[in-house]
């Protein structure tokens, strides 16, 4: 392959108890944009970390432009023209936009006989900058802590453009995104290519590889398994690489017998985006939360759970009125909650699987005030198990796991505490294929085979549609539509989600 | 599972010694026991049973405050208003003795009382309205020592009864008698920390405030108890302070939060939170404490031995960023 602008052939990487890499290889021309897919832990991250310099290989070799090149450290691998987007982005919010994008090779002029920054030609070139990648609605003086996720991504994007990049490494870009920004960062995406910047696109979403990528390469498991043409392989194709076998259902959900009243809400008010709600979970009732991101379906929860307590209505959990106001009394009355922010309200990421998976039943694994060490491994090993956990033991910290390890320890803090309802809030966000499957599968069975209730809110429309006994929609703050599975179609979830301005714009479009 | 991971086995005795040896504890032992060998050679004084067990007896004050003060770090906060809630203590101890005419029993019952009261109330603030520990303790710090101030106006009560010494000059067993409690305190409140709930839910809140308060832990619960039980400690540790030097002052115990902070820190646990351990404390506060006395037997000037103290300091913490940083690297 000659027209490769970046080939990486033979890749090894070791950590300590890990093989993250083996053998891998992986190449990108010049104006393309090529997506790296593999299930959490296959190796991506590691991979695109080596591209970027932090991390060195053990083994193998990097080329570019045709002659070898070895990045020892970020700098190195910046200086060459690659350029990295993480997930977590790298901007400093208390700084305006035009000094995110210049930030350490800010326009300098002499004033004074002194060497000062430019403040003019930097802001007219960071204004130059978005202007090339057609955004206009940005302010190059607003500080980058007020502005949303897409715009911050928008500002770290024309940091890239500011140093030159020839390689753009884009990990996980939508994760966090609403689908209009979506739509913007995918027209920037195809603007780049055009000009000739390559790109490496690291997505767990397969409709977005088909959309965007020309070619697309699966890693599993540390290994290259292949790179295909985007327009010659198909969906199920790609899955089967990825997991190295067939997964025939991704929405395994199992018919299950539907039981007595587990929660009901009666009238439950706590503005604003808790609005005189009222709705019940049954046991054995999977019931999927849908609407807007804003529309209140979290706070809803977090009000039920105790962390935003409400100001008035009733809660009733199995025919019972109770008064929960904070998290430890909705624990008490057998309620679990699967937060949407996994790191930072679901787990403790700094301590053990065995110190998480206790967290919530803590009196179970003590004898008297003394927490039993052997019990808590014991919970561990068997949440390990049944949940299948990729680790390498009770003992592993969670901050080492994959995203979808770590939400499999959250939901097994839960199931310790043998909930009567599970609020699972986003339960499959930034989940690789194989885990979500798993994690559908679990839902599934729990209600099914335990009789627990369960409320999921979701914003994937084909996970509430295929998992849901029973569909609820909110927007700003109020229930605006209830759909039995049977029901239920994309349209009608979708149409009730909307404002009634958007429904009346997408009226007179029509 | 398919890429290549360790297999869980049990370690042998030398890994065991090893990681204690590499641990923050051991680390600090280690340097503990370096200075303690460096000050015997150069004067005889240092390494005798009466200079140490004197020196037991001073570091008792400090000793009981750091417990508190290891707990109150591991979650994250602070309580710089330890110095002045024992001041506070010695003053009401005093004050309701010699001038309102308590007995002595109540007067010191009292004395502890208020103290506990005085750290309850930090922790109410910090958990009910939401000030944040370093502004409300700083408050409290001025606040409690201008209130020991107000009640004294000036004037120190003297002329306790020979009973009332045996806590702070008497023995037991050839032991200072702090020093018996000293120890015990220690015992207990390493074991609460490190094996009980209460320990697991620090560490908790420490790391993860969120995380811990979404996993149905009683969070505020948990800080509201430490922050008075801050202020009991801080009571005890006045009691014993007026009981060794047999009067009291309202400027008792002044910038003594600074020795406690000095030493918890130094003795591995996190200022942001998350780590810490009792025992890695109490080495802090016998290091501090022994190079203290050991550098102004050799003759080293006062202004020398801060200089020393706040340079061990800093070794001991660079020390240990090494050792954690390869440990991290495998």
């Amino acid at each position: 392959m000659t027209d490769a602008l970046l080939e990486l052939r033979g890749i090894d990487k070791h950590f300590p108890g890990v093989r993250a890499l083996k053998d891998a290889q992986f190449d990108v021309r010049r104006g393309e944009v090529h997506a790296l897919i593999g299930e959490n832990g296959a190796g991506k991250s590691t991979l695109i970390k080596i591209i970027a310099g932090v991390y060195q290989p053990d083994k193998g070799e990097i080329r570019l432009d045709g002659g070898r090149v070895e990045f020892s450290n970020p700098r190195e691998s910046h200086s060459a023209g690659i350029a990295t987007i993480y997930q977590e982005l790298g901007l400093y919010p208390e700084l305006s936009v035009a000094e995110n994008i210049f930030m350490g090779h800010a326009p300098k002029t002499k004033r004074l006989g002194f060497q000062t920054i430019d403040w003019e030609a930097m802001e007219r070139g960071a204004e130059a900058l978005l202007a090339d990648l057609n955004i206009d609605n940005l302010d190059v003086g607003a500080k980058v802590g007020a502005l949303n996720v897409g715009n911050r991504q928008r500002v770290e994007i024309a940091k890239a453009l500011s140093l030159d990049a020839q390689i753009l490494i884009m990990d996980e870009p939508t994760a966090a995104l609403t689908e209009s920004d979506v739509e913007q960062l995918f027209s920037i995406v195809r603007l780049l290519r055009e000009r000739g910047v390559s790109i490496i696109y690291i997505s767990h979403r397969l409709n977005e590889v088909f959309e965007l990528a020309d070619r697309v390469t699966v890693l599993r498991d540390g290994e290259y398994i292949g790179t295909q043409a985007v327009p010659e392989t198909s969906e199920a194709e790609l899955i089967s690489m990825m997991v190295g076998r067939t997964i025939e259902n991704l929405f395994p959900k199992q018919a299950a017998a539907i039981g007595d009243v587990v929660l009901e809400a009666r009238n439950l008010h706590r503005p604003p985006l808790t609005r005189d709600i009222s709705f019940s979970v049954r046991a054995g009732e999977i019931v999927g939360l849908a609407g807007l991101v804003g529309s209140g379906r979290s706070e809803t929860a977090q009000v039920i759970f105790g962390v935003l307590p409400a100001e008035s209505g009733e809660i009733r959990i199995n025919g019972e009125a109770v008064k929960i106001t904070r998290p430890s009394e909705a624990v008490e009355y057998g309620i679990g909650y699967v937060p949407e922010d996994r790191g930072h309200q679901g787990l403790i990421r700094e301590m053990t699987i065995r110190e998480n998976t206790s967290m919530a039943v803590l009196e179970t694994v003590s004898n008297r005030s003394f927490i039993s060490r052997a019990k808590e491994r014991a919970l561990a090993n068997g949440a390990i198990r049944q949940l299948s956990i990729r680790a390498t033991g009770p003992d592993q910290v969670t901050n080492k796991l994959s995203g979808g390890n770590q939400q499999k320890v959250v939901v097994s803090k839960w199931l310790a505490s043998k909930p009567s309802l599970l609020i699972m809030d986003e339960p499959t966000r930034g989940i690789d294929v194989g885990a979500k499957a798993e994690i559908h599968r679990l839902m599934s069975r729990l209600a099914a085979e335990d009789g627990l209730a369960i409320l999921m809110i979701s914003s994937e429309l084909p996970e509430i549609l295929a998992m849901s006994d029973r569909i609820l929609v909110m927007r700003e703050g109020r229930l605006v539509g209830e759909f039995t599975r049977e029901e239920a179609t994309q349209e009608m979830i979708a149409h009730a989600m909307m404002s009634e301005e958007a429904r009346q714009a997408a009226g007179a479009s029509q | 599972m398919q890429s290549e991971t360790t297999k869980p086995r049990n370690p042998t005795v030398r890994e065991k010694l090893r990681h204690l040896l590499i641990s923050q504890e051991g680390v600090l032992f280690l340097i503990m026991l370096a200075s303690v060998l460096f000050l015997a050679t150069r004067t005889d004084k240092f390494l005798t049973v009466d200079n140490l067990l004197q020196q037991g007896r001073f570091m008792a004050e400090v000793g009981l405050i750091a417990i508190p003060m290891t707990y109150i770090i591991i979650t994250g906060g602070i309580d710089l208003s330890v110095g002045s809630i024992l001041g506070l203590t010695a003053i009401v101890l005093g004050w309701t003795w010699q001038e309102l005419g308590f007995p002595l029993e109540l007067a010191i019952i009292t004395g502890i009382i208020s103290g506990t009261v005085a750290g309850f109330v930090n922790g109410l603030f910090i958990v009910r309205v939401g000030v944040p520990p370093l502004i409300m303790t700083l408050a409290t710090l001025a606040l409690y020592r201008g209130l020991a101030e107000g009640i004294s106006e000036a004037r120190s009560a003297r002329g306790y009864p020979e009973w009332f010494f045996q806590l702070g000059q008497g023995e037991l067993l050839g032991i200072p008698t702090q020093l018996w409690l000293l120890i015990i305190a220690v015992i207990i409140f390493a074991i609460l920390l490190a094996r009980t709930r209460l320990g697991r839910a620090l560490y908790a809140i420490g790391n993860n405030e969120t995380g811990a308060r979404f996993s149905g832990l009683t969070v505020n619960r948990h800080l509201l108890f430490i922050y008075t039980f801050s202020g009991f400690m801080s009571a005890v540790a006045g009691y014993i302070f007026v009981s060794r030097v047999s009067t009291t002052r309202s400027d008792m115990g002044t910038g003594i939060e600074l020795d406690v902070i000095a030493a918890v820190v130094l003795g591995g646990t996190s200022i942001f939170g998350g780590t810490g351990s009792i025992p890695g404390t109490i080495i802090g506060v016998v290091l501090i404490q022994l190079l203290k006395n050991g550098l102004v037997l050799t003759g080293v000037t006062s202004d020398a031995t801060i200089v020393v103290i706040g340079s061990v300091l800093i070794f001991a913490i660079l020390v240990n960023n090494f050792i954690q940083r390869k440990r991290d690297e495998g």
